[in-house]
C-alpha cells in the first residue's frame, strides 16, 4: 500500500462521511 | 426510559429552550405542549414507548417549537431573540464547516482537514449521536486503518 493510496482514501472517507451527514440533515428536515 | 420520563425530558428541554420567551408565555407554552402530547397519546390509544417517541418526534424539536413561537410573538410581545443557528439543530456555520472540511478539506489539508471536520461534527447539535458515531466510524475505517496497514507493512519490510 502506497502513501498515494492513503491520500486518495482520505478524501474518499470525507465524501462518504459528508454524504451521510447531508442525508441525515435532509431526512430530519422532512 | 419509561414513557413519563420521556415526556418529562421533552418538556424539560422545551422549558430550557424557551428561556428567551417571557415567563408567562413560557409556562403557557409548556402546558399547551403537555396537553397536546396527552391528546395525541389518547388519540393513539396507547402509551408505550414507541407511541410516545412518535408523538414527540411529530411535535418536532423543542428548539424549533420555541423558535416558531418567538417568531410569532415578536411583533406584539417584548423583543425576543432566538439564535437561529447550530443550537437550533438546523444548518449553521458549524455544519457547513464540518461538511467542507470533510470534503474540500481532505484535499487542502489531507490529514488535519477531516479530523477538524469530525470535531465540528461532534460540536454540532444538528446531527444525532448515532449519525456522529457512524460518520466517525467511516472516517476511522477508511483513513486510519489503511494508514495503520501502511505503517505495519513499512515496519515489516
Amino acid at each position: 500500500m502506497s502513501v498515494e493510496l492513503v491520500f486518495l482514501l482520505i478524501p474518499m472517507a470525507g465524501f462518504i462521511a459528508a454524504i451521510v451527514l447531508v442525508a441525515a440533515l435532509v431526512r430530519r428536515r422532512r | 426510559m419509561n414513557v413519563d420520563a420521556l415526556v418529562s425530558d421533552y418538556l424539560g428541554r422545551l422549558e430550557a429552550a424557551a428561556w428567551p420567551l417571557p415567563p408567562e408565555r413560557r409556562t403557557e407554552l409548556t402546558s399547551e405542549v403537555r396537553e397536546h402530547i396527552e391528546a395525541a397519546l389518547s388519540e393513539a390509544g396507547s402509551r408505550d414507548e414507541v407511541t410516545v417517541r412518535n408523538v414527540l418526534e411529530r411535535l418536532g424539536r423543542p428548539e424549533e417549537i420555541v423558535a416558531g413561537e418567538a417568531a410569532g410573538s415578536t411583533p406584539s410581545g417584548p423583543a425576543v431573540s432566538v439564535s437561529v443557528g447550530p443550537s437550533m439543530g438546523g444548518i449553521g456555520a458549524v455544519e457547513i464547516a464540518a461538511i467542507l472540511l470533510l470534503t474540500l478539506g481532505a484535499f487542502l489539508l489531507p490529514l488535519i482537514g477531516p479530523v477538524i471536520g469530525l470535531i465540528f461534527v461532534w460540536l454540532s447539535s444538528a446531527w444525532s449521536t448515532r449519525v456522529k458515531v457512524v460518520v466517525t466510524a467511516i472516517v476511522v475505517a477508511v483513513v486510519v486503518l489503511p494508514i495503520l496497514g501502511l505503517l505495519a507493512v513499512r515496519t515489516a519490510s
